[in-house]
């Protein structure tokens, strides 16, 4: 199949697979939502006014992350529990095909909730179009760095209910524990630097730039207080973890 | 003239007890547009064969080709060839028989009007068209994978592996995918059929073989298999019999309540004595594949292989 069909394949299967069944079963949505949305609801009640668009911008990001929960658990559904993926093994899709195509539907669950996230944002602190496309880009690597991780994961288990508290486990260390949802400031200048370990700081920190929330400003490695260096830095971890995703994640079994 | 070559086909795992060897040194050749069947227990290897040779699991030792393609060095040479209904498969959680048929197709490369007119035809064929637009999660077990047969067989691909392609259906709908997968070996596919389903075997295959803890113990038509019972009649008792009193008659198998003595013509009158004496239900007819398979494997096909 040429490129130009493994293309169509995987907007095909972002058809089927989100975009039909977002529309059939709306409620998903609802299940995309509630933790974000609960999240940033708590902010807005305990917090300072000051700090709810950081919540928001959380929200986000937080959103975008867990395409990679999403994409964990189903691809070892469809893989291990109906056998799906082996059909498409045994077809001209290419594994590539296959993720991308299955990202894609992961993306397209998440667009009404960013949808809200955006508006909230843009009401709270209004932002032109090029913060906008700014925000979008973070967004999209975002969701593609979680997404390939998620489906590297995912080929690693033979069982499905050990997958399970993974996906919440390494996900939520990257969206709550990190810098998403709270400001920087609050971690002390000296001790910034530790939180670029995680690869959704330098996704929080882009996106809160572009907005032009306050951002980090270490003193040690005073770099990553730089938007190139975080743009870098967003750039490399999905680079790297789509590396490792075509290395290590199991399209054959062994 | 072969289109499926396995040389030397192995496969071990390891298992709670030690090496399991799934595969060991199978030897087997297809040849092109031959309905080939595959028969064994449950663990007896038939699935590892089918995802080695339909490029989803490595080998560890030998060799298989597809097309004249090394598997194992090129599977995307092959993977545009090829469909496989996977062993206890089941579609989409929201498309329906229609769609998942259709949509397949698209992703495989069909343009949408050839794809939503095979979509149509299949559908058709397989007896679904009451439940065309019904998501799949209102069908029933049977009915969902009669939609993941449709969606493998409107491939048409040169090379189909069918790994219990018929489970949990009806005998109705059986017959029904039997037929489009006769059409399908018409129109010039191949296919690798693994069944539970003997009378299945024996209605649809024109060769099989018989696999047992990884290996074949037999390939040949179904009716050469029967033959090589050597006997006639198959006598089924329903407990009140012993083994050693059926002995002297033939070969005796013990499946559950049930005992069978394979046995020539001029016997049976004397069997159907000794039933009639114990008041013991008594089954007689012709040997079947089933018996064949036992006769041959030593237990019933029913029967899962031992955990590892």
């Amino acid at each position: 199949m040429t490129y130009l069909g493994q293309a169509r394949a995987a907007l095909r299967i972002c058809y089927f697979n989100g975009i039909l069944p977002l529309w059939r079963q709306s409620t998903l949505m609802i299940a995309i939502f509630l933790t974000p949305v609960s999240f940033v609801f708590f902010l807005f009640v305990i917090a300072p006014r000051s700090v709810f668009a950081y919540g928001i911008v959380g929200g986000i990001l937080f959103t975008a992350l867990f395409t990679g929960n999403g994409m964990l658990n189903d691809c070892a559904y469809y893989r291990l529990e109906r056998q799906l993926q082996q059909i498409f093994v045994a077809s001209p899709v290419r594994s590539t095909t296959f993720v991308l195509g299955m990202a894609l539907s992961e993306l397209a669950f998440t667009i009404p909730a960013q949808a809200l996230f955006l508006t909230l944002l843009w009401i709270t602190r209004p932002f032109g179009w090029v913060a906008l496309a700014g925000l979008l880009g973070v967004i999209l690597l975002t969701w593609l760095m979680a997404t390939t991780l998620g489906f590297m994961i995912s080929t690693f288990y033979r069982q499905l209910r050990e997958i399970w508290p993974v996906g919440t486990m390494v996900f939520s260390t990257l969206s709550v524990i990190p810098p998403v949802f709270y400001p920087i400031a609050a971690i002390p200048r000296s001790w910034q630097w530790a939180a670029f370990f995680a690869p959704s700081t330098f996704a929080s920190q882009l996106a809160e730039h572009t907005v032009g929330l306050a951002t980090a400003s270490p003193t040690a490695a005073a770099a990553l207080g730089d938007p190139t260096v975080q743009l870098l830095g967003l750039l490399g971890a999905t680079a790297l973890f789509g590396t490792a995703a075509a290395k290590l994640a199991r399209w054959r079994e062994r | 003239m072969e289109i499926l070559t396995a040389e030397g086909l192995s496969k071990t795992y390891a298992g709670s007890r030690g090496l399991v060897h799934a595969l060991d040194h199978v030897d087997l050749d297809i040849p092109k547009g031959r309905l080939f069947g595959f028969l064994g227990r449950n663990g007896a290897g038939k699935t590892t064969f089918i995802k080695i040779a339909s490029t989803l699991l490595l080998p560890t030792d030998g060799t298989i080709s597809l097309f004249g393609e090394d598997v194992v060095r090129h599977p995307n040479r092959v993977r545009g060839r090829i469909a496989v209904v996977p062993q206890e498969g089941r579609p989409f959680y929201h498309l329906t028989p229609l769609e998942h048929v259709r949509e397949y197709l698209i992703v495989r490369g069909a343009s949408t009007e050839t794809a939503t007119s095979r979509a149509e035809e299949m559908v058709d064929a397989m007896g679904l068209r009451p439940y065309a637009s019904e998501p799949s999660y209102r069908l029933s077990g049977g009915l969902q994978q009669r939609t993941l047969v449709a969606m493998i067989l409107a491939t048409q691909a040169e090379f189909l592996f069918l790994d219990e392609p018929t489970i949990g259906m009806d005998p109705f709908a059986r017959r029904q995918v039997w037929e489009v997968i006769r059409q399908a070996v018409r129109a010039g596919s191949t296919v690798l059929l693994t069944t539970h389903y003997l009378d299945e075997a024996e209605q649809l295959t024109e060769e099989l073989a018989v696999v047992e803890g990884g290996r074949i113990l037999y390939r040949g038509t179904p009716d050469a298999l029967k033959l090589r019972v050597g006997r006639e009649v198959r006598l089924q008792f329903e407990g009140s019999v012993t083994r050693e009193e059926l002995e002297p008659f033939g070969e005796v198998y013990v499946d559950r309540e049930r005992i069978t003595v394979l046995t020539t013509r001029d016997r049976v009158p004397e069997l159907t004595q000794l039933a009639l004496g114990r008041r013991s239900p008594i089954n007689v007819g012709p040997v079947t594949l089933e018996e064949a398979f036992l006769a041959l494997v030593g237990r019933s096909i029913e029967e899962d292989s031992p955990i590892p």
